[in-house]
């Protein structure tokens, strides 16, 4: 689809809870260095969608590509796939028992098999990243919500993922504290790195976005450029979704 | 334990008793020599047979007059180790038939060598049988059978020796012993027994003489429970492993297992286990059978804290885990388990309290533990301060555990709302980085809480994901979430001109 080569790309993606069909035939490409915004209300299916991506959801029907390999053939190797796949949570999720410093390591000496150093210098450097080099030996309680986001941020950096997944990674934050965490994902995007942003942060989608997708119902209603889709919706359900927030 | 095991185990007095009384039967035919027929000791013991060395006792011998013997003077000795001080005193008694004679004697005791030399005005007759009672004599503090020996003097000069005497059946006293024994004698401790209840419950001598006992019973028990608990912890483990695995063969096995255990008394399980595996052959140590049944039983209890802390653990964590390319067993591994300790610890510690006082049903099928050391006192004694005795020897581990129960579910509930501080904040002015640390719990909790809040509303309204939506409800749904992103995007603007 783009002249830099396809990062992921979902063909009729369907995924049912039980009889609840939450995603209906789902086709979205994401061309590498591309920085995807999902809309939508709640209950729509983004997040479902996101976790297909990384396989946290097993996908009931469809395929997904990764890079052009087929993640969804029984053979792919789920956790290799994952090391390439940076995913960040509404509810952080970070280690309670391990310092911001060990949460950052932990993966790249389990899974990366780097050595202690290697680990430790890497993850100085990703939370320097994220503006939390000095809070290396906090551990997560002891972080506002939007430093425990930005760790995170940094711990799935760490693993140098080739693209990375938002689900709503500000929406449980304070307001004064969701600037913090957008500011690193604005500078993430304007060094080149993939992303596909699932978020409620209107402006945010409008600054960084290259595309906007809006989910309704688990079908993808509307695609195309911010200007498009924030200006000139074709769709009366997209009007309506926006109506209600400008 | 032996003085007061001894009589139960091998009834050593009465056997030395019934001896006593065959010779007395036979002794006549035997006759020609003078012969002692009788010897006892009283017991010196509170509430049990014992007779305790080393401790003042009152000793009969009793000797009959052989036939065509006069006998003018008489020496006991005693043991070899017994003791006769300024207290102690002898009574004469001869007897013909069942008539007391009161001839004329000098009675003397010799402190020095331990004896008593007895002598008669008129030669003692044939058939005429001689009592002596020994008062506050002691006799030697060892375990075993002790004999009084001795001389007798015939009208005509000759010295005999006597025959050995009956056996006396002795036994060690130990401290506590003596101290119990001496603490019998005190006017206080006389009063206080005086009141039947305090007798019954709380008696002061047997408090002191069965510590020693029942300390014996508290080290095995405690033995047992510090053995079967640790083994008990990887069999838990691997149950709970088993329990939340995928394969449904794992579930069902760990499933019987924790069920059968836990739907069953203890006791019937130690029952089965002491009684069944004799009657097929399979004969294995009191003690090692103990340990495994409690081990057994208690990692059933141990599984579902085990399964119960995993699943404690926020399915975010497994997610954050798994999407950074952990395989399954590095994420329990790393991430779940050291999570799961912390929570798990206060439960585990109740369970090994329970299993510390249930080691106590074993005392049914006759493992020597606290319970079973103290109930055999109290059979001897038919008193229950044994049984006061040992339920302080159960405090002792239970109370302090409890406390340290109650400190660490404290401790966990802090650091689930604030955490601890950070490490680099040194050693020096300790006092200075606790009065900090306190501070940012404080802020730490207030921040979560209100970031708590916040999450809470904000879900409410925009990730209400629950359920097939209608048409109404959906765009109910449109609408706060609209609302909310509009909420959003205000304070997004706040913080943009800031
Ligand atoms: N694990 C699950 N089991 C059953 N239903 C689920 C599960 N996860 C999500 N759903 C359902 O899928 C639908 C879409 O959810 P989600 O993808 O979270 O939407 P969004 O992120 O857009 O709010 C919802 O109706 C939700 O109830
Ligand atoms: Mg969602």
């Amino acid at each position: 689809m783009s002249e830099h080569g396809s990062m992921i790309s979902i063909q009729h993606l369907s995924k049912c809870f039980g009889d609840n069909e939450v995603l209906k035939d789902v086709n979205i490409e994401v061309a590498k260095g591309e920085v995807v915004v999902v809309l939508g209300p709640s209950g729509s299916g983004k997040s479902t969608m996101l976790r297909c991506i990384n396989l946290l959801e097993k996908p009931t029907g469809g395929h997904i590509f990764i890079e052009d390999k087929e993640i969804t053939d029984p053979k792919t190797d789920v956790n290799k796939l994952r090391e390439h796949v940076g995913m960040v949570f509404q509810q952080f999720n970070l280690f309670p028992q391990l310092t911001a410093l060990k949460n950052v390591m932990l993966a790249q000496r389990k899974v990366l098999k780097r050595s202690k150093e290697e680990a430790e210098r890497i993850a100085r450097f990703e939370l320097d990243r994220v503006g939390l080099g000095d809070r290396a030996d906090y551990f997560p309680a002891q972080l506002s919500g939007g430093q425990q986001q930005r760790v995170a941020i940094a711990r799935a950096l760490a693993m140098e993922p080739h693209v990375m997944l938002f689900d709503e990674a500000t929406s449980a934050l304070d307001p004064e504290l969701v600037r913090g965490v957008l500011d690193v994902m604005h500078s993430l995007a304007e060094e080149g790195m993939t992303m596909v942003v699932v978020t409620h942060e209107m402006q945010f989608a409008k600054d960084v976005a290259d595309r906007v997708i809006f989910m309704e119902g688990g079908v993808v209603v509307e695609e195309g450029t911010p200007d498009e889709v924030f200006n000139h919706p074709k769709h009366e359900r997209t009007k309506n979704f926006l109506g209600h927030i400008q | 334990m032996a003085a007061y095991l001894k009589p139960v185990l091998k009834h050593g007095l009465v056997t030395a008793l019934a001896l006593s009384l065959v010779l007395t039967f036979i002794s006549p035919l035997l006759a020609g020599a003078m012969s002692v027929d009788v010897t006892t000791a009283k017991s010196n013991e509170t509430g049990t047979g014992s007779v305790l060395g080393g401790e003042p006792t009152r000793v009969t011998w009793e000797a009959l007059v052989g036939d065509g013997e006069q006998v003018s003077a008489v020496r006991v000795e005693l043991p070899e180790g017994s003791s006769i001080t300024d207290d102690s005193s002898v009574k004469v008694t001869v007897l013909e038939g069942t008539t007391r004679l009161s001839p004329e004697n000098t009675a003397v005791m010799n402190k020095g060598d331990a004896s008593v030399d007895v002598s008669f005005a008129a030669p003692l007759q044939p058939g005429q049988r001689l009592r002596l009672e020994m008062y506050k004599v002691s006799l030697p503090n060892v375990n075993g059978e002790v004999t009084l020996s001795g001389t007798y003097t015939l009208a005509n000069g000759q010295v005999l020796d006597l025959a050995p005497s009956p056996a006396i059946e002795v036994t060690h006293a130990s401290t506590a012993e003596k101290i119990s024994n001496w603490l019998g004698e005190q006017p206080a401790v006389q009063a206080w027994n005086s009141v039947t209840f305090l007798r019954l419950f709380f008696q002061p001598e047997l408090i002191v003489s069965s510590i020693p006992i029942v300390a014996v019973g508290w080290l095995i028990s405690l033995g047992l429970v510090l053995v079967g608990f640790p083994l008990a912890i990887p069999i838990g483990l691997i149950a709970a492993f088993m329990k939340i695995a995928r394969a449904r063969i794992l579930h069902v096995l760990a499933a019987i297992y924790t069920g059968v255990v836990r739907g069953t008394p203890l006791f019937l399980q130690i029952y089965i286990a002491f009684f069944g595996l004799p009657l097929l052959g399979i004969d294995i140590n009191q003690y090692v059978l103990a340990i495994i049944v409690l081990a057994v039983n208690s990692g059933a209890y141990l599984c579902e804290i085990f399964r119960a802390g995993i699943q404690s653990v926020p399915n975010g964590q497994f997610e954050a885990a798994r999407s950074l390319g952990m395989t399954g067993p590095q994420t329990m591994f790393y991430v779940i388990i050291p999570q799961t300790i912390r929570r798990v610890i206060p439960t585990m510690t109740s369970e090994f309290i329970l299993l510390y006082k249930d080691t106590s049903l074993l005392a049914a099928v006759g493992v020597m533990e606290l319970m079973l050391y103290s109930r055999s006192i109290v059979s001897l004694t038919g008193n229950m301060t044994p049984y006061i005795v040992a339920a302080c020897f159960y405090l002792i581990v239970t109370l302090p555990l409890i406390r340290v129960v109650g400190n660490l579910e404290k401790r966990l509930a802090l650091a689930d709302s604030g955490g601890s501080a950070p490490k680099k904040k040194g050693r020096k002015n300790r006092r200075g980085a606790f009065a900090q640390m306190r501070e940012e719990i404080a802020v730490n909790t207030e921040q979560a809480a209100e970031e708590l809040q916040e999450q809470v509303r904000i879900e409410a309204h925009v990730d209400d994901a629950s359920g097939p939506l209608d048409m109404d409800e959906a765009l109910d749904e449109l609408q706060d979430g609209a609302a909310v992103d509009a909420q959003i995007a205000d304070a997004d603007e706040r913080g943009a001109q800031r």
